[in-house]
């Protein structure tokens, strides 16, 4: 009877923890949003299983065999082995309510390493193709031929945009970036955002942007520079991947790492770690209050 | 069946604890540093995440498990699996694309039907396919190697391959059941069997959801103790391991197929959202490697071990994993060299 208690308020409390989070909004800490519905739905299960463990434990009171053989789950008669188990189970429950909960930040962003130049594979697999031209001749050479609607060759836009069949969606996104006078990366964009940058930064270059993110520093930096960053998370934190774009501002030291900024700045390269990154020329720099939602989302509906 | 486990879980635990003595030691870290409050918040946060993200499927997982108990009975399964070994272990490769589960609730679900009568090939078959070899492992494969779709479809053939031959090599090798506690040959149902014969409908009914209830949050006890710890792991390590020393030794052909490998064993992420991560690789790491990554880890992987030694015996484990990481290895190597 003991065993099906400890059960049913340890079901109670995954129950409790899970709606604790989505009332305060941690959620969104753990979980990406298109999951927190199933995550919610599991609290209903839990609850469930721990009525029916309450049930079982009364049933057990009055005398009655369990409806159900519990032929091959008999819980080890060891009392030791149990308080191990179960404190297995209470031991993320303590954590999740009694340690506060912070953000991920540069702590782990060093760990997994920041990505400066957006999605990795795109500048990969687009290397040989005519994506990072040095001028507009070397596109006519290129060995992988764009491909390029014919019709459309008097457009200037098409000549700064090449794609492939895979940069499509970045090339009519960049076209669209390229007639805003300033481009802020947004949040429910910031990794397709800055994979265009990335991959037209010729057409990008000199262009005003405006970022927000927190402030992520690797020792190479220096004084000088500094990385503002976010997390993109796809299910849940354990895959969150850090995003970030190098800022070059005199006094960046003087910001402390995990900091939030938003920074404004031209667009420009620099040398760093011997690759030529995208890089921001600071106009303005502000530290702001940390946002809602500290990560970003992939936008699935991209392109 | 419990001390057996416990005789194994605790090395385990002890060889994490001497892996992560050796990345402090070599990253030169004091210990003090890696529990500060950065560390600390970034354990919680993946530790948490990783059970909260677990939960949904582990739930499925075992509710599905508890109504194949309850309502599918042992004749049902016998005739719906083919008696032919070759037709058997190809339906098993392909029972993801009917119920696409997700490695952690794929092993209470396994478990079921090879009690149930399933011959243990098959299941295992399943196990190892299903998590990758389903419709939504192929649309996020696909949309995290936009640029490389030759990935997406590379990932489920070699799945595909992997778990056939490993299936038949079980069909022709295995000769005792793999299950830990059950004593009968391969073929033999389970012994007791789950016929509450009971009066009026309205009993039967009350009863066989209080049956459901009782199996499936008995088998998520027994799972979740796994999942924890595996999530207790997993979250250590990826406080602790630094990718960018590790990602230094990328260039050496046989080491990268190896270090992607281990590196999906350690991480237990599901293989819905592990695509995502290998593409944050593709940088770093060939076409091979990557592969690797996706094929090797949803089949097996820490979180998973953990699982699998609750269910099947120790040596038929290991027997397993020693199974899948050579094929997955040859396999992702020739996937490499063709394309």
């Amino acid at each position: 009877m003991t065993h099906h208690l400890i059960r049913a308020a340890i079901l109670t409390g995954f129950a409790m923890f899970i709606v604790y989070l989505d009332r305060t909004g941690e959620m969104m800490l753990y979980i990406a949003p298109r999951m927190e519905l199933y995550v919610k739905l599991s609290a209903i299960g839990l609850y469930a299983a721990a009525i029916y463990q309450v049930y079982a434990a009364l049933q057990k009171r009055i005398g009655q065999a369990s409806p159900a053989c519990d032929c091959e789950h008999d819980p080890s008669p060891s009392v030791f082995k149990n308080i191990i188990i179960y404190g297995l189970f209470i031991f993320p429950l303590l954590l999740g309510f009694l340690v506060p909960t912070g953000t991920l930040g540069s702590a782990l962003a060093s760990k997994k390493g920041v990505s400066l130049t957006g999605i990795i594979g795109y500048e990969r697999t687009s290397a040989p193709s005519p994506l990072a031209p040095k001028d507009e001749a070397s596109i006519a050479v290129s060995p992988v031929p764009a491909l390029q609607p014919e019709a459309t060759t008097q457009d200037p836009l098409v000549a700064l945009f090449p794609y492939d069949e895979y940069t499509e969606a970045h090339a009519a996104y960049g076209k669209k970036l390229y007639r805003q006078s300033l481009i802020t990366v947004p949040e429910k964009q910031f990794i397709e955002t800055l994979t265009t940058l990335d991959l037209y930064r010729e057409a990008f270059m000199g262009k005003e942007i405006e970022i927000t993110g927190f402030v992520y520093r690797e020792e190479e930096m220096g004084h000088e520079r500094l990385a503002v960053s976010r997390f993109a998370m796809n299910c849940c934190s354990a895959d969150a991947l850090p995003y970030g774009l190098m800022i070059i501002w005199p006094k960046a030291i003087d910001y402390a790492e995990d900091e939030w900024i938003s920074v404004r700045g031209t667009l420009t390269t620099s040398t760093y770690m011997d690759n030529e990154i995208i890089t921001l020329e600071v106009v303005k720099i502000e530290r702001i209050q940390a946002p809602e939602s500290p990560y970003v989302y992939p936008d699935l509906d991209f392109g | 069946m419990r001390k057996f486990s416990f005789r194994f879980v605790t090395p385990l635990i002890a060889a994490g604890c001497l892996v992560m003595l050796a990345l402090i030691l070599t990253n030169r870290e004091l210990p003090a540093h890696l529990f500060s409050g950065a560390n600390l918040q970034s354990f919680k946060i993946l530790f948490i995440s990783i059970i909260l993200e677990a939960f949904p499927f582990i739930l499925l997982g075992v509710v599905f498990s508890a109504l194949l108990q309850v309502f599918v009975t042992d004749a049902m399964i016998k005739k719906f699996t083919p008696k032919n070994p070759i037709a058997g272990v190809l339906f098993g490769a392909l029972l993801g694309l009917l119920f696409p589960l997700c490695e952690c609730g794929m092993i209470p679900v396994v478990r079921r039907l090879i009690r149930k009568g399933m011959p243990a090939y098959i299941g295992i078959v399943y196990l190892l396919a299903g998590p990758i070899v389903n419709p939504i492992v192929y649309a996020s494969t696909f949309t995290a190697f936009r640029t490389t779709p030759a990935m997406a479809y590379s990932r489920m053939g070699l799945a595909f391959a992997v778990s056939v031959i490993v299936g038949l090599l079980l069909y022709k090798f295995m000769r005792t059941s793999p299950l830990k506690s059950a004593t009968h040959t391969r073929f033999a149902p389970h012994g007791h069997s789950h016929s509450h014969d009971h009066d009026s409908a309205g009993k039967r009914f009350r009863s066989r959801v209080a049956s459901i209830l009782s199996h499936a949050s008995d088998e998520f006890f027994e799972m979740g103790k796994y999942l924890i710890i595996g999530a207790l792991l997993t979250a250590v390590l990826q406080t602790i391991i630094d990718r960018s020393t590790l990602t230094a030794f990328a260039d050496q052909p046989l080491f990268s197929y190896l270090f992607m490998m281990g590196f999906a064993f350690i991480l237990s992420i599901c293989s819905t959202s592990d695509a995502f991560i290998a593409s944050s690789f593709s940088g770093m790491f060939d076409f091979g490697p990557l592969l690797a990554f996706l094929v090797f880890g949803p089949m097996i992987d820490l979180k998973n071990t953990l699982m699998l030694l609750t269910t099947f015996r120790v040596k038929f484990v290991l027997i397993l994993i020693a199974l899948t990481a050579g094929l997955t290895l040859v396999g992702a190597w020739i996937m490499e060299v063709l394309l």
